[in-house]
């Protein structure tokens, strides 16, 4: 079976294609032959916490966010049907795109007020729009009926036809469920999921290769929006009625315990834990009170079995095959420029009283290799961060390749042509090495193939291609730098900025290092190397820069640099003396 | 206690099989969890004595589902006893959101609901399904607003209410009662069901020189709140909602805090009253080892009527549906008799409680509020 992008993803992992494959077969042979209506209620209910889960997963699952507003858009998007379904006698054809808008309109300017925030302060935040909608319902009785609700929303409507409770109505959630778990896929396994991905992994590093974050998360927050107001929608056709609880925390915390079980970022993982966890209070129902304490054991015991949720047992217990690698290809090189690719003057940065750049003036021209030495605390970091647009300037300009690009996103200095690597490598650990150096094309290339297909050159190129099918995790410390250049080199910057390359490489590895930064330069790339080992930096470097507390000690030639007495006495001690 | 109800439920459980009221079952679907347990507990403790005390010839079974708060979870509940056979009746949640989502099912399955529930608009939605053995706000809080203003000679209240279906259906009918006697209330304030301290509205109503306190609260809000009262010196005195006379309610409290207290409600059988309430409240007692309430005792009246019902030749939903619509019953805490919308209770009493006791004397009955029983 080939998916919309022509892979052959049931070649792929053909356990898991057939599970999939006979737990549909088996929930459509239950609802049609076995169900009884109390049943197809409960599995109609499982159904529409699937369809908001699906939203939750690609927020919280692909983007990392902690979102604790999807109860809120699924309860909003439940408020619009039931207000229009039931005062004013519209039917699916209007209440259920409009259910789907009220979200988004709502998501968009929260998004964009809020989705800055760290994690926590996030959650908050998030869970603030969830109590303002709740006081707002509660205490605006003439248009939502208060506390009591809105009684009296009619059954699902289309065109004349109605939906009968029973099959019809959990064949319309369901129908529904289908749709949006295979659009919930394609976006998982497209750019947009991917990129989410990185973002949720290392948003500093996402938006050094280019990702637009703010922009990344905003969509992922409307799309939650809008799969939680759909969700919320069906709810309240099967509910009949539509009452404030549909915006208290459970609805929230069931939501998030369903893509927690499941398994995070994985719409098979919503789908399997909407089922088990709307069926598992309903099994133990007839304890009366005590079917809480049962519940919560039970819910337990899964989560210490499966703590990556089901998906992750079941990728534990049948591991998917080792897919078959793309063919490298080169993407496309930025034209070959000679002379100046980067400048920066007077660059000043201060963090409180501390000075930690003062008027750093740097040149980086193509085919050149510069060193930038220092001791600890002189600067060095802060200039790499400064100039790839992770640290705001106060004073100074930087241009790169002619464009002012002074205190730019990161993301949008990337896209100048500016990559960079970190001190410690920074590769997803449950990412293949294929998949994290595809991650840097994302931006670039239109579909995912093309992006991996440039990633194995890259890795090619740095030596590595036969780690493409190898998790990140657990690589060594040399391995991944080299996974890390790769991914700064598969964007083929014009500017390429590295923070201790060679830190923790033997002498063999440094020295092929070496020798790939020197192809590298040799194919025009302006080089910019942070480095403390004199031994490999200064043979490499064509010039070399010495920071100290945050000013330019040292300008020109490697051979200078060990005969500078300011130097010697700031930074290299016996070295060259 | 928990072993009285325990053998109780099995008891019932195990002759469910055996010998059912007319081939019918009476499932009970309450809120046994969250914010409303207690009531929901005094609720099903009601039907499942009834059930238990069936008239001769009769043996109602039962199941117990739990519904929860949630609306949803209470229409599932619905779906599921439905499916378990030919339903006589169901004793069903005293919260009102849940039962405005259960009506549309109800009707659809033809199913009567009994239940406790105050929320006014349960009965408003044309639906004859639905049957309440519990006053209504229009009949509770005409009681409410009158013996604050005819007995106590009051006429500044202050209302603090609570932020759900059953506070703001309360407030509004305390609203039209206090129009109706020409007293406009000097302070209302909606809170929380979650609040943790009171002390904060408590203090605003206060600062607007009220001469009485007018409490529409759940059970565990208004206990705090007397709590905070009392421990702040309030010199005026209290005139609660029904969850005051709650036995559950007031053993939250020392006695002394109740000194001044007042209590609109449906019935307080700990109060005795006839010797029927009495032996109704010794039952009560031996099989769950609690102090019955008056939703106890309007869910218990209820169900005696559907068995009533029954042993009078009812043999299907519709005509359970049928006998309570047009009859009357005798109940323990009063005569009911339905509207025609389904409103069967229209009586209501005063409790007040003497701060060494309590148990709360009762202080003023209304008789049949509304003028439908003749």
């Amino acid at each position: 079976m080939r998916d919309w992008l022509g892979r052959d993803w049931l070649g792929r992992d053909r356990v898991g294609a057939a599970a999939l494959l006979v737990g549909a077969v088996g929930l459509l042979a239950y609802a049609l032959i076995w169900a009884s209506p109390y049943g197809l209620r409960v599995l109609t209910v499982a159904g529409v916490y699937a369809l908001a889960s699906f939203g939750f997963q690609i927020i919280f699952g692909l983007g990392g966010a902690l979102s604790l507003a999807q109860g809120a858009f699924f309860g909003l998007g439940a408020y619009v049907t039931g207000i229009l379904g039931s005062r004013y006698g519209f039917d699916a054809s209007v209440t259920f795109p409009l259910s789907l808008l009220a979200p988004l309109l709502v998501a968009l300017p929260v998004g964009l007020a809020v989705l800055r925030l760290d994690s926590h302060y996030f959650a908050l935040a998030t869970l603030g729009v969830a109590q303002v909608l709740h006081l707002l319902v509660v205490n605006l009785p003439d248009l939502t009926g208060g506390a009591n609700g809105v009684p009296g929303v009619p059954p699902f409507a289309l065109f004349g036809w109605s939906a009968p409770r029973g099959l019809p109505t959990a064949a319309l959630v369901w129908g529904m469920v289908a749709v949006g778990g295979l659009i919930g896929w394609r976006v998982a396994r497209g750019r947009l999921g991917r990129s989410l991905a990185l973002v949720r992994d290392d948003p500093m590093a996402a938006a050094c290769l280019g990702l637009d974050v703010g922009r990344l998360r905003l969509m992922a927050f409307a799309l939650s929006a809008l799969y939680a107001g759909a969700a919320g929608a069906l709810a309240v056709h099967t509910q009949r009625v539509v009452s404030p609880e549909v915006l208290e925390f459970p609805v929230m915390v069931t939501i998030l315990t369903i893509a927690v079980v499941g398994g995070r970022g994985r719409m098979v993982g919503a789908l399997l834990g909407a089922l088990l966890l709307i069926h598992l209070p309903e099994w133990f129902r007839g304890l009366e009170r005590s079917y809480l304490i049962v519940y919560g054991v039970a819910l337990l015991l899964v989560i210490l079995l499966a703590p990556m949720g089901l998906t992750g047992l079941w990728t534990r217990l049948f591991p998917p095959p080792t897919h078959r690698l793309p063919a490298p290809l080169e993407p496309p090189a930025p034209p070959a420029l000679n002379g100046e690719r980067l400048r920066a003057e007077g660059v000043t940065k201060d963090f409180g009283g501390v000075r930690a750049l003062d008027g750093v003036s740097l040149r980086l021209e193509a085919g050149v290799i510069v060193g930038l030495i220092g001791p600890n605390g002189s600067g060095k970091t802060t200039l790499i961060n400064a100039l790839s647009g992770l640290e705001r300037l106060d004073a100074g300009q930087v241009r790169i390749d002619g464009r002012v690009m002074t205190n730019a996103r990161p993301d949008r200095i990337a896209r100048a042509g500016l990559a960079r690597s970190f001190q410690a490598a920074i590769l997803p650990d449950d990412a293949t090495a294929l998949a994290a150096v595809a991650a840097a094309r994302l931006p670039l290339d239109r579909r995912v193939e093309r992006a991996e297909a440039h990633a194995r050159w890259a890795l090619e190129r740095l030596g590595v291609g036969a780690l493409a099918g190898r998790l990140c995790h657990g690589l060594p410390a040399a391995l991944r730098r080299r996974v890390e250049l790769a991914r700064a080199l598969a964007r083929r910057p014009s500017v390429l900025l590295l923070d201790e390359p060679a830190a923790g490489l033997t002498d063999a590895e440094k020295a092929e290092l070496a020798a790939l930064l020197r192809a590298l330069a040799a194919d025009g790339v302006a080089l910019l190397v942070v480095e403390h080992d004199m031994e490999f930096l200064l043979p490499l470097a064509d010039r070399v820069l010495c920071l100290d507390r945050g000013r330019t000690l040292y300008e020109g030639a490697p051979d200078g640099v060990r005969r500078d007495a300011g130097v010697i006495a700031a930074y290299l001690g016996g070295v060259g003396a | 206690m928990r072993r009285g109800v325990v053998s109780l439920v099995v008891g019932l459980m195990t002759v469910a099989g055996a010998a059912r009221a007319e081939g019918l079952s009476f499932p009970v679907l309450v809120p046994l969890t969250g914010f409303l347990s207690l009531e929901g507990t005094s609720q099903r403790n009601g039907a499942l004595l009834a059930l238990k005390e069936a008239p001769a010839g009769l043996i109602g079974a039962a199941e117990t589902i739990d519904t929860g708060t949630s609306p949803e979870a209470a229409v599932t509940a619905l779906e599921r006893a439905a499916g378990g056979g030919p339903v006589g009746a169901v004793a069903a949640s005293m919260l009102g959101t849940q039962m405005l989502a259960m009506l549309p099912l109800a009707a659809e399955l033809k199913v009567p609901l009994v239940t406790v529930s105050g929320t006014a608009a349960i009965t408003e939605q044309n639906n004859p399904w639905v049957f309440r053995f519990f006053p209504g706000d229009a009949v509770t809080k005409t009681a409410h607003a009158r013996y604050v203003v005819e007995e106590l000679k009051k006429s500044r209240p202050a209302v603090i209410y609570q932020t759900t279906a059953y506070g703001q259906s309360g407030k509004t009918h305390l609203d039209s009662a206090f129009r109706a006697l020409n007293v406009t209330p000097v302070f209302q304030e909606g809170v929380d069901p979650t609040a943790k301290d009171l002390l904060p509205v408590l203090t605003r109503a206060l600062a607007t020189n009220p001469d009485v306190l007018v409490l529409h609260l759940h059970a565990g809000p208004t206990a705090l709140l007397l709590k905070q009262a009392a421990t702040s010196g309030l010199s005026i005195p209290v005139v609660a909602g029904s969850a005051m006379h709650q036995p559950s309610t007031a053993a939250l409290l020392d006695p002394a805090e109740l000194k001044g207290v007042c209590a609109e409600t449906a019935a307080s059988p700990v109060s005795g009253g006839s010797p029927a309430v009495g032996a109704f409240t010794a039952s009560y007692r031996a099989a769950f080892g609690k102090e019955p309430d008056a939703f106890a005792l309007g869910q218990y009246d209820g169900m005696m009527m559907v068995l009533a019902a029954v042993k009078a030749g009812a043999k299907t939903a519709e005509d359970v549906r049928k006998a309570l619509s047009v009859g009357r019953h005798d109940g323990l805490a009063m005569r009911y008799a339905s509207d025609g919308k389904g409103n069967m209770a229209h009586s209501a009493v005063i409790v007040c409680y003497d701060g060494k006791s309590r148990i709360p004397t009762l202080a003023k009955r209304y008789d049949n509020v509304t003028g439908v029983v003749k």
